[in-house]
């Protein structure tokens, strides 16, 4: 067996058996530095990306390493990494600096890292639940707080029956294909269509769309707001990279999946952009903007084409990014104000702290898809792959999405540059958050203006 | 003298940035005049030195940039680019100038129109789709914050209406490039936003009749044709005077030129097809928009609607498909350009001095403030097409190429230019003249009114001298836009 195949898993389980250690000794006292080296285990572990052995394939064939799997952890620790990096501070300041939560991160991170190398559904099962028990714990993290535990409940049961949907649908697949390997399936049989459409529910569900969206929200007002950018862009791409897995085999046997993906698409589009409008609180208005931002990635899976997949996670990969900065953001008005920001705290923001207002506005803007930000790319891309697959109709429901999110992204920029400042906001870095605010807003410039960078990484990888 | 054109792009958003880090009022000011300056020279020099005998684009940089997606950067000139670049550089020249005295937040003011004007060149000079979107999209950040920031009452609404309206044409614009991008690649086996590779492809009628609403729709809003003017009234109205003047002046002139380098040769078939509705639509622009103006009693509404009544006029040139109107159409973006940069200005200089667009709250003034009397009637009849200025020259072109195939249609239009000739004279009437309508307190705040100082004297002076010399002397100018009627047209 070759051992080097598991490379990025190993140093994952090192990091965690490490970091638990680290926590039975010092407890509390080494938080930062036990943040900071979980943050170094997940590099450790990107780079590790770059000299594991593929293709290959492992115990007994459940465990395999391609190319594009490959591609899907390093951007996957990559954007990992990036939040622990920001978090310290934050639940060092909220008086909560439990030594589990670095390794609980990097446990969810090896959970999506097993969901990503495997092509049989009880693996990608395991791995899926490893990464979502872990989520439901760092979301219920402060556990005096009604808020906090009412979202990780509520995610824990909407989660948990989309975990029992996926299971299901595994069941149905193996019974109509006898086989729980994600292979092309041909021939009709109601099992299979069953199976996969409970299994693509369950990954919309995980990726809320609507109607599976509704423990989006709630979940990420109530976590403590890294985790909530933890939870807005990680866990998302992983899940991208297996629902393009998915398509290639499962997803395209079955006839009418263009069908049922289209009107997931739509749906979240309109609800999302729309409740965007009538909420106060930030953290929920990014909830509902990431509803719809699922129903834009949702129209890239309407054909099997591998430029249409690059641009999808492309767009997945910099729309984490972005999340990752605007949740940064979220956390440091949060630090100022004592509780979470509001819309009306970001009243002439630009006057009080200029700087925190630029990048936020830098990000919006990317949200928005103005060229030459990042997102903007995968705008195109989807516009590209709508056109090739003739979806003209579904491309301008896109068009019209995506203008009604403009609405609500502006209105954050009004209050921020063209109002008044009701009080003073003083905004005050910590290292950590400096380097992540940063690191994310060159990435989204330097993604949108060298996407070859990524796009080619993606193209090779994919089939 | 490639890199001349690559200097005019680039220059002004360099001067954007160094005025940003510097911080200093002065400092501004001085880069800002001195770098537009130059620009303006660069943009001459361009315009002396093209070739317009020869085939072709001309001064062409090409760097490849995205090799996955064949994305080049890509700029080069025909005729119709050089001349709007040239008018493009004097009007954000005449800009700079004139906001010498401005006090609220120079600096964020100054940089943020000179990153407006990398933008506008830009776009005008892009060979390449996705470089020519970029720009496109760039010039709307800019623009929306001038509005937002230095604009009157209701800046809010009027700078996210901007935006909105425009975002949503773009959005189709980018719809309609990634429709022609990818029947290009499934026909020809590439990936390239190369605008000469585009142009050569033959496409199928139906995605013709596709793509031209999705790139119509991008462009119309932009110009803005009848019924998505409404944002132009609003924007114009809370926009400052230099904003205005260069929304007027040069960002409509976007949506034209995207129809003539786009539209026209990309998608031949169903620019025949849609000529029908074009004429349709800017037949009702010309009549709507002058009945429109003649009802306002807010100086910049009037000139607002002004320009989309123009704007009409361009957009029917530009489908009567002969070589005279295209030309008269190229002719008339430059001379609208001029004039109503002149006009925002005049409308500006007299809010500067008593605080008001209302034509009822004014009037007597000619007599208390004379040379602005005379630079004000001089914009009147550059924007009325009196002979002798550059907009007699387009428009008569455009009637003559418009009369030869559709004698009704130039019919309709000619009518327009009368009601426009009475509403600019109307609006001079109530502003500048009726003495005896004006209370007597109200002429006592006349006589002492300050008049025109040296900056608004150069600013009136740039733009009035190039207006009368393409009205005059319209030989090298209409050459030079000849050159992209037979680049479209062929022949």
């Amino acid at each position: 067996m070759n051992w080097s195949a598991l490379l990025p898993e190993l140093t994952l389980s090192a990091g965690v058996l490490t970091l638990f250690t680290l926590e039975l000794l010092y407890g509390k006292k080494a938080f930062k530095a036990a943040t900071l080296l979980a943050a170094l285990f997940l590099a450790l572990a990107a780079v590790s990306t770059l000299f594991t052995a593929h293709p290959e394939r492992l115990f007994f064939g459940g465990f395999t390493v391609d190319a594009l799997s490959l591609a899907g952890k390093l951007l996957l620790y990559a954007l990992a990494a990036l939040v622990l990096v920001s978090s310290y501070d934050y639940f060092i300041k909220r008086n909560s600096p439990y030594g589990e939560l670095p390794y609980l991160y990097l446990l969810a991170v090896l959970g999506m890292s097993v969901m990503l190398s495997s092509d049989n559904l009880a693996v990608v099962f395991t791995g899926l639940e490893l990464s979502s028990i872990t989520l439901y714990l760092l979301a219920g993290l402060f556990k005096n707080d009604y808020p906090s535990k009412e979202g990780a409940f509520k995610y824990l049961v909407i989660g948990t029956t989309g975990t029992s949907m996926f299971a299901l649908g595994s069941a149905f697949v193996y019974a109509a294909t006898g086989s729980l390997r994600t292979v092309p399936y041909e021939g009709e049989n109601a099992f299979f269509a069953l199976g996969v459409v409970l299994i693509l529910s369950a990954l919309a569900l995980k990726a809320s769309a609507v109607p599976f969206h509704f423990w989006t929200p709630d979940a990420y007002e109530g976590a403590p707001t890294p985790t909530t950018a933890f939870m807005a862009a990680v866990p998302k791409l992983a899940l991208y990279f297996l629902l393009v897995k998915l398509t290639y085999t499962l997803l395209s046997s079955f006839e009418d999946w263009r069908l049922f993906v289209v009107l997931l698409a739509v749906a979240s589009m309109l609800v999302g952009n729309l409740a965007a409008y009538a909420q106060t609180s930030l953290k929920r208005l990014f909830a509902y903007s990431s509803v719809a931002h699922a129903g834009y990635f949702l129209t890239a899976l309407t054909a099997v084409d591998e430029h249409l997949f690059a641009a999808l996670l492309f767009y997945v990969f910099a729309y984490g990014t972005a999340t990752v900065g605007v949740f940064t953001l979220l956390t440091v008005l949060e630090k100022a104000l004592g509780r979470p920001a509001r819309l009306d705290d970001l009243k002439g923001l630009y006057r009080t702290a200029p700087g925190t207002a630029l990048l936020f506005a830098l990000f919006l803007f990317a949200f928005i898809g103005i060229p030459p930000l990042a997102l903007f790319w995968g705008k195109l891309g989807i516009f590209f792959g709508l056109v090739k697959a003739e979806l003209f109709t579904v491309g301008v429901l896109f068009a019209l999405g995506s203008l009604l999110s403009v609405g609500y992204y502006l209105r954050l920029v009004v209050l921020m540059f063209l109002t008044e400042p009701e009080r003073e906001v003083k905004t005050a870095l910590s290292g950590g958050e400096a380097f992540t605010l940063s690191f994310a807003a060159l990435a989204t410039l330097a993604l949108g203006l060298a996407p070859q960078t990524v796009l080619d990484l993606l193209l090779r990888a994919l089939p | 003298m490639e890199a001349v054109l690559n200097f005019a792009i680039f220059l002004p958003l360099l001067g954007a940035l160094l005025v940003a880090v510097v911080r200093n009022e002065l400092f501004a000011k001085i880069t800002a005049v001195s770098l537009s300056g130059f620009v303006l020279l660069l943009a001459l020099i361009l315009f002396i030195n093209f070739d317009f005998s020869k085939e072709g684009f001309q001064f062409e940089t090409v760097v490849p940039w995205i090799k996955t997606l064949g994305i080049n950067y890509h700029v080069g000139l025909d005729g119709m680019a050089v001349s709007l670049i040239l008018m493009t550089a004097l009007i954000f020249f005449a800009v700079f100038v004139w906001s010498w005295k401005i006090e609220d937040r120079p600096v964020l003011y100054l940089s943020l129109f000179l990153a407006l004007e990398t933008a506008c060149i830009g776009v005008f000079a892009a060979l390449d789709l996705f470089l020519f979107y970029l720009f496109w999209e760039a010039m709307l950040i800019p623009m929306y914050f001038i509005i937002g920031f230095w604009g009157h009452d209701r800046k809010v609404y009027a700078a996210n209406k901007f935006f909105l309206y425009t975002f949503f044409g773009s959005l189709f614009l980018l719809l309609g490039i990634a429709s022609v991008l990818v029947y290009a690649y499934f026909t020809q086996g590439r990936i390239s936003f190369d605008y000469a590779f585009l142009s050569s492809v033959d496409y199928p009628l139906w995605l013709e009749l596709i793509a031209f609403l999705f790139f119509g729709l991008g462009f119309a809003v932009k110009i803005p044709m009848w019924p998505f003017h409404t944002w132009l009234p609003d924007a114009h109205v809370e926009a400052p005077t230099a904003g205005s003047a260069v929304l007027a002046g040069v960002l409509l002139k976007m949506g034209t030129y995207g129809f003539v380098r786009f539209s026209l040769p990309f998608f031949p078939e169903a620019s025949k097809y849609y000529a029908p509705l074009i004429f349709f639509l800017s037949v009702v622009a010309i009549i709507y928009a002058a009945m429109m103006a003649i009802a306002q009693n807010h100086m910049k509404r009037l000139i607002a609607y002004s320009s989309i009544s123009h704007m009409g006029l361009v957009t029917l040139g530009t489908f009567a498909l002969t070589p005279e109107a295209l030309n008269g159409a190229v002719y008339l973006m430059i001379a609208h350009g001029l004039s109503s940069a002149a006009l925002f200005f005049s409308a500006g200089f007299i809010y500067d001095r008593i605080h008001s667009y209302e034509m009822d709250r004014l009037g007597g003034l000619a007599r208390y403030i004379p040379y602005f009397t005379v630079a004000f009637f001089l914009s009147v009849l550059a924007g009325i097409a009196f002979p002798g200025f550059a907009s007699f020259v387009a428009e008569f072109l455009i009637l003559l190429g418009t009369y030869a195939k559709h004698p009704v249609w130039a019919f309709v239009a000619g009518v327009g230019m009368v009601l426009g000739a009475a509403y600019s004279l109307y609006m001079f009437k109530k502003v500048m003249l009726e003495e005896e309508r004006v209370p007597p307190e109200r002429i006592e705040r006349w006589k002492k009114l300050k008049d025109l100082e040296p900056h608004h004297v150069i600013t009136f002076a740039l733009i009035l001298f190039m207006a009368l010399l393409m009205g005059v002397y319209p030989y090298p100018f209409v050459k030079v836009v000849e050159h992209t009627a037979r680049l479209v047209l062929g022949g």
